[in-house]
């Protein structure tokens, strides 16, 4: 503007100075013609030039090399058109593997935005949300390996060194603490009480003032609890006997007879069954013997049943065929759930607080404002969520890798683990391995289409 | 519909600030009343409480004779206006409408009946199916209004609705804000910190300050006796001017305020309507005189004879041409009263910027007729209405002779 208002004024002033001003005009026929703005197509190809080579050396090229190489056999000389792509879907262990997938995408995202949204929702109410929300997204910073490594310690069967055993038991301990005598059994002779599915019964009916012998071996006498105490005999007159562990210490000791130097087994359940019903329970003293109180009198049968004789709960087999997949999901779940709760919580924070309480007053319970308030206006946050944890979920490979021990890995397998498994670990055939690679990215290009308009159509 | 009656109501935020202190306010059955005052003087709050937004700290709020405290806002029956629209965004305007009846387990004809009287009322009937995002400011503000509308509450609450809407729009919701009221008759709270809007819409109108009521009267009541030098500095616009005078005995007998050069003669009926002013003759007070008491003696040539106008010789600094009405800024020799309260009203006023002062002057505006033509720099001769002179308690800022300030 200032230019244009010039040139007139020196017009008026001098000859050269017109001619001057007047000398642009003319010229611009050497920019883009008809207003274009910025450089030409061909400054705009240098600039784009790095990039697309970058783009095309590390994306492209890989992309179209692992098509072409997934028609190959394992050599990679021989043509085999599309017996790549059938051996995927006919092979036994390949639908495993397949079948492991469909359970992490159905599973895994939903889970981790579910427990997202309810950190993300309750880390506002409380003091300390800044520290809360770090600890919970610490998990992000940590190599997928190396959570892989720790969950692999986590799952770990024996209780003293797996936390997730650790915490199972002693939760299970507290509700059920009797204590077991696993390994214990009558002697196998004919005065010996009988073995009867797993539980221990006498041969003969006791009747009351006939005390009950239940002499039971197998059992290291160290294994005893330290409150037991010599076993003696029950003399009195109701339903009674004594279970003890006939077994004299040093030698000698009259076998099926209580002896001086042999122990009873205290807290043992004990039955007195009447024609096949359960007349009366008790447990053992400390001496081994117990009593009826208040029976009938009659003909029992005195059983000691299996839980006696089962070993204490030992902890849940994590990393077991069966439970290995959701074990793992588990992993994830600690690993991304973080990353949900900050998107979520800043897509929280964003939503405008009046239209809560506008909510609020106009009758809605806080439930009521969470679901037809919240979550909807936070829908977008929400679904960017779900795509990226499913497309997370079909390219996970670290976590398997690390977690499932050797022998489970065909139970746990995934399509990325199944890829490089064909490809480099020991499989050696790497056009299976491409033919994979690229059933993953067929599977994962529909989510990032998805991703990538709902970007565009945020930016519109 | 019902009375909102707040009892010795106190919030104290967390850390100790007390931001409403000992509030009594008793709104009757179907009465507009509006809540001004300053930003952070606690009328925001004091809303909220009654719509049950903020907890109450002390005292008691009752909605129609019950007691609300402990009621959650669904539960108090009332309908809440909020200054920045609250829609939800992602409703149509049917269902922003429709949001509050649903929840409540409306037959939907009946929903539907409401939601189309209100539309209707509120000419919105062809943006039923729009999202808030497609509407205008002034169209989003109607349909607040409409959300509230439908629901037929107790009362309606309204905290600073218009004052995101332009200046025009602002005047014409105004004046559809009071024949709504007129034709619903629900109680309403109105919280703004415009008196022009306080003043129109008001049946009665609290003003408050730091938490404190100052004073619940009717618009008029508010601008003729104000209670004290902060109401009377708030209320009005251009505000209240404010000097500090002597009252004296006349050599006639009668009495004079005196300030700078000049004397104002105090008519004997205003020592009768404010009783206790006689204790202050030879001693000093604060005066105030609004602006609309002026007028120019050249152009109102009626009243320059007759008593109870006395005349003040001016310059005038400033002139503000308004149309109908010139506002002329002059100079008066006198160094402007510098009470916590006329302090306190003047910040409150953001739109007016003082100008710096050179020396002990302060600077007074007066409203005369158009007719005057003044132009800066001229002199004239304004006249004032005597009878309408206010004396405030130069200590306590206390208007003399208000009834409410009787034994304070």
């Amino acid at each position: 503007m200032t230019d244009r208002s010039d040139g007139p004024q020196a017009t008026r002033g001098d000859g050269k100075s017109a001619a001057r001003g007047a000398s642009p005009e003319p010229q611009p026929t050497t920019p883009p013609a008809k207003g274009a703005q910025g450089p030409t197509p061909r400054m705009a190809l240098w600039f784009l030039l790095p990039a697309l080579i970058l783009l095309g050396a590390m994306v492209i090229y890989p992309i179209i090399f692992s098509i072409f190489r997934s028609f190959f056999d394992s050599a990679g000389d021989t043509f085999v058109g599309a017996d790549n792509y059938t051996a995927i879907f006919t092979d036994a262990s390949m639908l495993t593997t397949i079948r492991n997938n469909l359970i992490w995408v159905v599973i895994a995202p939903i889970l981790v935005t579910t427990i997202g949204l309810i950190f993300a929702v309750l880390t506002e109410r409380i003091k300390w949300a800044t520290a809360f929300k770090l600890i919970v997204f610490m998990p992000m910073a940590v190599s997928l390996m190396a959570s892989g490594v720790i969950f692999r310690l986590v799952y770990e069967q024996d209780p003293d060194k797996g936390v997730a055993n650790a915490v199972i038991t002693s939760v299970g301990d507290v509700f059920d603490s009797s204590q077991g005598y696993p390994g214990a059994r009558p002697r196998e002779n004919d005065a010996a009480p009988a073995l009867e599915n797993g539980a221990v019964v006498t041969r003969q009916p006791i009747q009351a003032g006939q005390p009950a012998l239940l002499p039971l071996v197998g059992l290291k006498p160290d294994l005893l609890p330290a409150d037991a105490v010599t076993a003696k005999a029950v003399t009195g007159p109701g339903v009674g006997g004594t279970v003890w562990l006939d077994f004299a210490p040093g030698g000698g000791g009259a076998v099926g007879k209580i002896d001086d130097n042999e122990k009873g087994m205290p807290g043992v359940t004990v039955e007195a069954v009447q024609q096949g019903a359960v007349k009366g329970t008790t447990t053992t003293a400390a001496d081994g013997s117990f009593t009826f109180a208040g029976l009938p009198a009659g003909d029992y049968v005195m059983r000691l049943p299996q839980s006696n004789f089962t070993a204490s709960f030992g902890g849940v087999s994590w990393l077991g065929p069966t439970l290995i997949t959701p074990a793992i999901i588990g992993a994830f779940i600690w690993v991304w759930a973080g990353f949900a709760m900050v998107l979520i919580a800043a897509g929280l924070a964003a939503i405008p607080r009046d239209a809560l309480e506008a909510a609020r007053i106009d009758g809605a319970t806080e439930w009521q404002v969470f679901r037809k308030i919240t979550v909807p206006l936070l829908s977008p946050v929400l679904v960017v969520v779900f795509v990226t944890m499913i497309i997370n979920t079909l390219k996970v490979f670290d976590l398997v890798f690390v977690i499932a021990p050797g022998s489970v890995q065909p139970q746990a397998n995934v399509i990325a683990l199944e890829m490089w498994r064909v490809s480099f670990g020991g499989g050696g055939n790497q056009g299976l391995g491409s033919a994979l690679s690229i059933f993953l990215l067929v599977l994962v290009l529909p989510f990032m289409i998805i991703n990538i308009r709902r970007f565009r159509r945020e930016q519109q | 519909m019902a009375s909102i009656v707040l009892s010795n109501v106190d919030k104290i935020y967390a850390g100790g600030v007390k931001a409403v202190n000992d509030l009594n306010l008793e709104i009757k059955d179907g009465e507009f009343m509006v809540l001004v005052g300053p930003s952070g003087c606690g009328k925001s709050t004091a809303l909220r409480m009654i719509a049950g937004l903020e907890d109450i700290s002390g005292g008691e709020i009752a909605i129609g004779e019950k007691v609300v405290n402990h009621l959650p806002p669904k539960d108090r029956d009332i309908a809440m206006v909020f200054q920045n629209y609250a829609l939800y965004p992602h409703m149509t305007v049917e269902e922003n409408l429709a949001f509050g009846l649903k929840l409540r387990k409306m037959p939907k004809p009946e929903i539907q009946k409401r939601v189309n009287e209100a539309a209707k009322m509120l000419g919105l009937d062809q943006y039923l199916k729009r999202k808030p995002a497609a509407l205008s400011g002034g169209q989003r503000q109607r349909v607040a209004m409409g959300r509230a509308i439908v629901r037929e509450p107790q009362a309606f609450l309204m905290d600073e609705p218009l004052s995101n809407l332009d200046a025009k729009l602002r005047v014409s919701m105004r004046a559809s804000l009071n024949t709504l009221h007129e034709r619903l008759g629900v109680t309403t709270v109105y919280v703004t910190h415009d008196q022009v809007e306080a003043m129109t819409l008001g049946d009665r109108v609290c003003v408050l300050r730091d938490g404190l009521l100052q004073q619940v009267d009717t618009p008029q009541n508010l601008f003729d006796k104000p209670v004290n030098l902060f109401v009377a500095g708030f209320m009005g616009s251009p505000s209240m001017n404010f000097v500090t005078a002597d009252l004296v005995r006349t050599d006639g007998g009668g009495a004079a305020v005196t300030f700078a050069d000049i004397s104002l003669p105090v008519p004997e009926s205003t020592f009768t309507e404010k009783a206790g002013l006689d204790a202050y003759i030879g001693k000093q007070l604060i005066l105030g005189i609004r602006p609309s008491d002026f007028e120019d003696a050249a152009a109102a040539n009626g009243h320059s004879g007759t008593t109870g106008w006395a005349r003040i010789p001016a310059r005038a600094e400033v002139t503000e041409e308004l149309g109908s009405e010139i506002n002329v800024l002059f100079l008066i020799d006198a160094p402007p009263v510098e009470h916590k309260d006329t302090v306190a009203a003047k910040d409150a006023d953001e739109d007016e910027e003082t100008i710096p002062l050179a020396g002990d002057k302060s600077l007074w505006t007066s409203r005369v007729n158009a007719r005057s033509h003044v132009r800066p720099g001229q002199n004239i001769e304004l006249i004032v209405d005597t009878h309408n002179l206010h004396f405030f308690d130069s200590v306590s800022g206390l208007a003399i002779g208000h009834p409410a300030n009787a034994g304070r």
